[in-house]
């Protein structure tokens, strides 16, 4: 195998990464990707880890709860090793300040530099890029929108949790924690690899459009003239009371070629309502209605499996209001299972990434 | 004045993906997320000046 996955639940930072080294002994590690519960210190997590595999390119954050093959975890570190038969060249950068666009392109003359190619010029079927930032930034969209205007190479990812505490969040690489910052790595994958966006919704009739809104803080303030929390309502047929408690059920959504890209409610404010990604004014977005996540990821899985052929490892990028409607469900087992037969490793997220910033969405990259 | 907006995005898919299908798909997305929607621009719509704007400032980089 060229790929093994493997999660610690161990206590301590460093039992975890000495039973992360026993998982991954045999193989001569390329690359480490690992999600980190915050109950592990983010300095100590991330130097460990990089100690632990020095000739390595390691990277990860902390996280909302992990995900391992079979199994939806709290409190663990997930990790994923690769050698050089499924990497052949892998490179990382650290935008510091994800509010300033010159960080991404500071980020991609690295990879430029490295690569020995304009950015621009990079086939998208042979290099990949993974995003994670941090995900009380509040700035994904500008990164993940910047990358997508300077290269066709897709970045796909997630946004880094805390344990739902909502106090700060962490991304880990070169042995240190940044926060505020994003981690950008390309890959130049040697086996074929493909992508999954699943989010378990339909588009209903009813349309909303964005009239007037608060881009900066992803607050919109009117639909189709009208104050958008009244607005939202009436879509729904509604008293505007009972709006917030269909957030979840109900969110919306712009829908491209029948694909809805999630922009999820967080809270209604003096009759305007915030989202948990941007919206712009002038978009058009469809109310949205949850189906079965668990049949829908499953139908994903399965038309990945039927592209490639065979699955050699997988990375999930998965809403932690996913994970939250699973836990009230009861279905995390059910959920994990799904990825019981090839490694897989992945977190819950304060937002997925894919083309552009989503919610309630999975986001992920499939390796052949 | 009436089309520019249309003729700025059509030049900017052209530029971008040439004749790549896939491509076109996937720009005509990030303009979606970026709230402007391709479809909704003719060679007869008014040159609004906000979304010419938007686009100047995408075209920089789209090159």
């Amino acid at each position: 195998m060229n790929i093994v996955s493997a999660y610690s639940t161990k206590e301590s930072v460093e039992s975890v990464v000495q039973d992360l080294q026993e998982q991954f002994k045999g193989l001569d590690v390329k690359m480490v990707v690992y999600y980190s519960s915050s109950v592990h210190d983010p300095e100590t997590i991330s130097r460990k880890m990089q100690e632990a595999f020095p000739a390595a390119t390691v990277f990860g954050c902390s996280t909302a709860g992990e995900i391992a093959s079979g199994k939806m975890l709290k409190n663990s570190v997930t990790a994923m090793a690769f050698n050089a038969e499924a990497i052949e060249e892998v490179e990382v950068a650290v935008v510091e300040n994800v509010q300033d666009d010159a960080g991404v392109e500071q980020a991609f003359a690295r990879f430029e530099k490295k690569f020995g190619k304009p950015m621009l010029d990079l086939n998208p079927k042979s290099y990949v890029g993974i995003i994670l930032v941090d995900g009380l930034s509040g700035a994904e969209e500008r990164v993940i929108d910047k990358i997508g205007d300077l290269t066709d190479v897709t970045f796909i990812g997630g946004s880094a949790g805390d344990d739902l505490k909502f106090q700060a969040t962490h991304v880990y690489a070169n042995g240190k924690s940044y926060s505020n910052a994003a981690i950008l790595a390309l890959l130049k994958p040697a086996t074929e690899f493909s992508f999954i966006k699943t989010q378990s919704f339909n588009a209903l009739c009813k349309k909303l459009v964005v009239t007037k809104a608060d881009e900066a803080k992803r607050e919109v303030i009117e639909f189709d003239h009208q104050p958008a929390a009244a607005a939202y309502a009436e879509a729904l047929g509604i008293p505007v009371e009972e709006a917030a408690g269909r957030f979840m059920h109900n969110p919306v959504g712009l829908v491209i070629d029948g694909e809805p890209y999630v922009r999820s409610p967080q809270q209604i404010k003096e009759g305007c309502m915030l989202f948990y990604c941007g919206v712009v004014e002038g978009m058009e977005l469809s109310v949205l209605e949850s189906t079965n996540i668990i049949e829908d990821t499953r139908k994903a899985l399965d038309e990945a499996k039927a592209k490639l052929g065979s699955i050699s490892g997988l990375i999930n990028f998965n809403c932690i209001l996913r994970t939250l409607e699973l836990e009230q469900k009861q279905a995390t087992d059910e959920y994990g299972a799904l990825f019981a037969d090839f490694p897989t490793i992945g977190f819950s997220t304060y937002g997925e990434q894919f083309i552009g910033h989503l919610n309630q969405t999975a986001t992920m990259l499939v390796f052949k | 004045m009436a089309g520019k907006i249309k003729s700025m995005i059509d030049s900017i898919i052209e530029q971008r993906a040439k004749d790549n299908v896939m491509l076109q798909g996937v720009i005509r997305t990030k303009l979606m997320l970026k709230g402007i929607d391709p479809k909704k621009y003719t060679h007869q719509s008014d040159d609004d000046p906000a979304i010419i704007s938007k686009l100047e400032a995408l075209v920089k980089d789209f090159k």
